[in-house]
């Protein structure tokens, strides 16, 4: 269904008008300054009072809080069970049963990676869901990037909704010629090759298919285009964006040079 | 055991909320030819998917036989319906049309003579034995979707449903096509086809299936379906150039294929020679 082809939801909000520029900037600084930032709570910060926000006024909250609970909270618990039982120099025990025990290192360990990475998931979860991918080909080609290097960029943003549609599908004509695909080890790994084999010559003949279409439509004319999707902007955001950069800069030089 | 599919009251609803069918009642006989036609979105993929257990009732229930689809897997009700998806691409994986054609049966675990044979009972009918030592992808969209179906013939399924299969088939390939259809009549299996093709439907099927928006407009033979004009129309279909010529022409009977739109002008013709 081409409905679900890309993350993003329309909404009409401020932040879905936003240049995607500025949520391409907001997001890259928000994950760097989450990871090489200062504190220990200052990913969880970062997310509760920048992240969530910025998705309400989006008028998407619900569905990037679902999204990246789904996405991070099997990582965070697998994280949580292996680091608190097995953080190599953990002294402070809290909590001992049989032959385990829950170290605090472990534990604050476990906490600061996965806050860091509920943090990257977020910021990349509000970009992809507040930001059509055309609009951000569009806005980065009339930049003067490459069309090549966007075409690369959203088709790579796009690929997995694609290729899970397409391996569905797949798994289904099997099953319907009596692959069984569920119970042993064994039939999971024998469902594999029927399922790959389409999967892989599908995705060639829709890079041929893709290359013709880019090419029927002068993907690669040298010529200054114009277009017709208007991508607003404004000078407040440019002057955003360029605080962000900075901020960013300044961060990773305290963590490169610390006083 | 006959192979009767049983529908009741069947309402499926997607999980993205798309509702795709509403109280859908059916009941097919075994040996019966029937199309299912309707606009697109009508639910007719939804419907036949329902069939082999791909997609399950929200509501309602489906029996193939004995068997409640929602008590097999689909690998075990591949056994009682072979279903032949609308894009080959989605499934030939073999190195030769050989091989791709012994997949299905082999997993039925059919045993080796009873494969080979039906191996190639299916190859000739779908006049692929010379193509049979041939990779699959080495043979234009047309062909592969005859390799398509002979992979699904293969494992002689007493229930065969195809989605849209005339669609990129020249006149002579959907002939083909149509003999096909008559071989498995012949051999007493369920035909159950999706098609916009509405002269090929008029021509092959005894039976016909009119959906719209997720329900069952129509159900009956050619000649009672063609002659609903007004429903037809509400689901987009037009009834057979021949049915409307015959309707302008005011010939009598609800007619759809050349022979008995002859006869029934003739009949006109004579009648009005009497007068
Ligand atoms: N995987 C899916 N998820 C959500 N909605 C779906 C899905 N597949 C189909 N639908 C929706 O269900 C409805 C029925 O679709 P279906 O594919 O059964 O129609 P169809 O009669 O086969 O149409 P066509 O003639 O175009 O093949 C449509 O509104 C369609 O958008
Ligand atoms: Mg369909």
């Amino acid at each position: 269904m081409p409905d679900n082809l890309s993350l993003y939801i329309e909404r009409d909000s401020p932040l879905q008008r936003l240049n995607p520029l500025t949520k391409l900037a907001i997001s890259f600084s928000l994950i760097l300054i989450g990871f090489l930032g200062p504190g220990y709570w200052l990913a969880t910060l970062l997310f509760i009072c920048v992240l969530v926000p910025l998705s309400i006024w989006g008028k998407i909250g619900p569905e990037f809080l679902q999204r990246t609970v789904r996405l991070i909270l099997p990582l965070a618990l697998f994280l949580f069970v292996m680091q608190s039982l097995f953080y190599p120099g953990g002294r402070t025990v809290l909590w001992r049963f049989w032959i385990f025990s829950v170290k605090l290192e472990g534990v604050q360990f476990a906490y600061l990676t996965a806050t860091r990475l509920m943090n990257m998931v977020g910021a990349f979860l509000l970009l992809l869901l507040s930001t059509h991918p055309s609009t951000l080909m569009t806005d980065l080609t009339r930049r003067g990037v490459s069309p090549s290097l966007t075409y690369i960029l959203v088709s790579t943003l796009q690929i997995i909704p694609q290729m899970r549609n397409k391996a569905n599908t797949i798994i289904d004509a099997q099953r319907s010629r009596g692959l069984e695909t569920q119970g042993s080890v064994r039939a999971r790994i024998g469902a594999l090759l029927p399922l790959v084999g389409p999967l892989v010559f599908g995705s060639l003949v829709d890079v041929e298919e893709r290359a013709i279409a880019l090419e029927a439509r002068a993907f690669k004319a040298k010529r200054v285009k114009t277009s017709l999707i208007h991508v607003p902007d404004s000078v407040r955001q440019r002057q955003v964006r360029i605080g962000l950069v900075v901020l960013t800069l300044v961060m990773i030089g305290i963590r490169l040079w610390p006083l | 055991m006959s192979m009767r599919i049983a529908i009741e009251n069947l309402h499926f609803t997607y999980p993205s909320g798309v509702v795709a069918l509403r109280n859908v009642t059916l009941a097919i006989e075994a040996g019966e030819q029937l199309a299912i036609i309707g606009q697109n979105g009508s639910g007719k993929t939804t419907l036949i998917k329902q069939l082999n257990g791909l997609l399950r009732p929200s509501q309602g229930t489906v029996r193939i036989g004995d068997w409640l689809t929602t008590e097999h897997s689909v690998a075990k009700m591949a056994a009682r319906v072979g279903y032949v998806f609308q894009n080959p691409d989605d499934q030939l994986f073999k190195g030769t049309v050989r091989d791709e054609v012994r997949f299905g049966p082999g997993n039925l675990g059919f045993p080796a003579e009873k494969i080979e044979l039906l191996v190639q009972q299916a190859l000739t009918l779908l006049e692929l034995t010379d193509k049979a030592d041939v990779n699959p992808y080495d043979l234009t969209a047309t062909w592969r979707k005859r390799v398509a179906m002979a992979a699904v013939l293969a494992m002689d399924t007493p229930i065969v449903i195809f989605d849209e299969p005339t669609t990129g088939q020249d006149y002579q390939s959907v002939q083909r096509l149509a003999q096909i259809f008559q071989t498995l009549h012949e051999q007493g299996k369920t035909v159950i086809a999706i098609s916009h093709d509405i002269d090929f439907v008029a021509e092959n099927f005894s039976r016909i299936v009119v959906m719209g928006q997720g329900q069952v407009l129509l159900d009956g033979p050619a000649q009672t379906v063609f002659a609903q004009a007004e429903v037809l129309n509400s689901t987009d279909v037009e009834p057979p150039q021949l049915t409307r010529l015959g309707q302008r022409l005011a010939i009598g009977p609800v007619v759809y294929t050349v022979e008995n739109f002859l006869a029934a002008l003739r009949k006109e013709n004579d009648m009005q020679g009497e007068r």
